[in-house]
């Protein structure tokens, strides 16, 4: 049973808002005081998650979901969606434009992060058709 | 050693005069940690954690929260005392005045033995180096690594960030060092033990004013017993350095020395990737992108809560920008390669010598009573609340902004009423039914 459930928009190519969804996430999981390296690994994973629906993604949202278990993360973007998941998950692979890289983005580390931070990782996707990331962090220590 | 949350309020280093207070929300306002509240039109209690940062003294335009002024009887000169001024002293004196002057009007001034911190710094800023290499290498360890100078940074990390923590090296700040130094020689010097040579820093800090924090558990060689601000002491060194007749060396160091304590000083040595942040708001800024694990390929990051660092702390005299020209203006007069001896120092590193074994954990993480479904439950009830504010974020409440009047709401303290819009409302609507 979810405890907790906030939703946050993300606006595609807003690189000035980029983060603040993450931060907010990073907030609410901080007031109600897990522990430092599980919201540490939780801010990792909607940060990156953020960053690639700005530069992928068409307009998104990313979903907090809280229960007894975990912390779960949810987002969903109308974007141009992950041709090859797997390659996604290869570091230093990136579909990051010239622009993007520019600004310090694109270094093809984003989906790999998430995944070395996060206990739990599903990415559904089809080109064309939007991308959405499933991501579990545990709350009980293994 | 560790510490309750209770030792920080009200703040070591504020002193609160209520008859100049008006109840403006200036100083709440201000407040990192959220911990002021304003009641019957009067600064009213300190509720959460008190990280002696001093920007509600630096934000009061009434006078009413003021730096705790320190004495000057701690001046009175015996053979077991050293001074040690923070490097910031060189900038307080104008032109024309150099770091050796300003060392031997201390010394004029009756004590024996003076330390210059600059020297120390560079020697510091060496072993850092050589720390940054080292762990670099290694596969997992934490970057960026973050400043141990700042000591209001170190509890803001302990208070709000307490997953930074390892990212602090385990590396004792420069005014350690000096007390390390200076206790051994002098010791030795005096045939006492380390603990009874008296190490009196003269700093620009006011979040250092309070040394029971600083020198805990330090082992053999204690840290710094006492400071006092550079202001307290600032008219009587300058006479004594008007009638100075140069005749000894006591500074020793380059620029990098003579600059560390400004924005950017402590950095400007250290051949690496690094950043220098000052001001309370950019530091906060950048430790939430390092929580969120940007940043990594940055080595060292030099944070100040301070705006221009060292230079801009509550216990200065001289302007801040024009401090800053004058150290430039030094620097650029003494050089910037270090002038320390290398392999020396690197032999200091490997045994040691520049380790704290302080555990900068300074525990005010409050631990909650509520259990986590309780906590969340407490959350959704702070939204709920936060839904019937109308998100001014004006503070005439008492509480710092919206959000938080929300928790005091839920949590007992306050009433939605304190809320002036809210009120009006409810009356205004009571009117029309009636």
């Amino acid at each position: 049973m979810s405890l907790l459930k906030r939703s946050f928009e993300i606006k595609a190519r807003d690189f000035i808002r980029a983060g603040e969804a993450a931060i907010e996430v990073q907030k609410i999981l901080k007031n109600i005081g897990f522990d430092p390296e599980q919201i540490r690994r939780a801010s990792i994973c909607a940060y990156e998650s953020e960053m690639n629906v700005v530069m992928h993604g068409g307009d998104g949202e990313l979903v907090l979901t809280l229960d007894t278990e975990k912390i779960m993360l949810d987002i969903n973007d109308q974007g141009s969606g992950i041709e090859d998941v797997d390659l996604a998950l290869q570091e230093g692979y990136s579909t990051a434009s010239q622009e993007d890289r520019e600004m310090g983005f694109g270094a093809g580390m984003g989906l790999p992060n998430i995944k070395k931070n996060a206990d739990f990782l599903e990415i559904l996707s089809d080109k064309g058709a939007g991308a959405h990331l499933k991501i579990g962090i545990n709350l009980r220590k293994e | 050693m560790s510490e309750s949350p209770r030792n920080f309020k009200p703040s070591s280093y504020v002193v609160i005069d209520e008859k100049q207070c008006n109840g403006c929300v200036l100083c709440m306002k201000a407040c990192p940690t959220k911990a002021i509240r304003v009641k019957d039109g009067r600064l009213a209690s300190i509720e959460g954690v008190c990280i002696d940062c001093g920007e509600c003294a630096r934000t009061c335009t009434k006078g009413a929260i003021k730096e705790i002024a320190l004495k000057k009887d701690d001046l009175t000169p015996s053979p077991n005392l050293v001074i040690s001024p923070s490097t910031v002293i060189y900038s307080q004196f104008g032109e024309d005045c150099l770091p050796n002057d300003i060392l031997l009007g201390l010394k004029r001034m009756g004590f024996a033995y003076v330390h210059d911190q600059s020297y120390t710094s560079e020697m510091v800023n060496f072993a850092l180096e050589l720390y940054i290499k080292e762990n670099r290498k290694k596969p997992n360890a934490p970057f960026p690594l973050i400043s141990p100078a700042c000591p209001v940074v170190v509890r803001l990390i302990s208070y709000r960030f307490p997953s930074l923590l390892k990212h602090i090296p385990p590396l004792a700040t420069p005014r350690e060092i000096v007390a390390r130094e200076s206790r051994k020689r002098l010791s030795e010097k005096n045939g006492c033990s380390p603990e009874e040579i008296g190490i009196l820093h003269i700093t620009p800090c006011a979040a250092l004013a309070d040394f029971a924090k600083e020198s805990a558990s330090q082992g053999k060689y204690p840290g710094i017993d006492k400071a006092v601000g550079i202001n307290s002491i600032h008219e009587i060194l300058k006479k004594n350095i008007q009638e100075i007749d140069v005749d000894t060396v006591l500074h020793h160091s380059s620029g990098i020395g003579i600059g560390w304590g400004m924005s950017g000083g402590e950095i400007a040595g250290l051949k690496r990737n690094c950043l220098a942040v000052s001001g309370l708001h950019e530091v906060i800024r950048y430790l939430e992108k390092i929580e969120m694990g940007l940043l990594h390929e940055v080595d060292y990051i030099e944070c100040r809560v301070c705006p221009e660092g060292c230079l801009g702390g509550p216990f200065t005299v001289a302007d801040k920008h024009q401090a800053k020209y004058l150290l430039q203006k030094l620097v650029r007069m003494f050089g910037v390669e270090k002038r320390i001896k290398y392999n020396y120092v690197k032999k200091l590193y490997n045994n040691g010598w520049f380790l704290t074994e302080r555990d900068r954990t300074v525990s005010i993480d409050v631990p909650s009573p509520l259990s986590i479904p309780d906590r969340i439950e407490r959350l959704n009830k702070v939204q709920e609340t936060l839904r019937l504010l109308p998100g001014k974020e004006c503070g005439v409440c008492g509480s710092p902004d919206c959000q938080t009047l929300a928790e005091d709401v839920v949590d007992g303290k306050a009433t939605l009423d304190d809320c002036i819009f809210f009120h009006n409302q409810r009356k205004k609507m009571g009117a029309q039914r009636g």
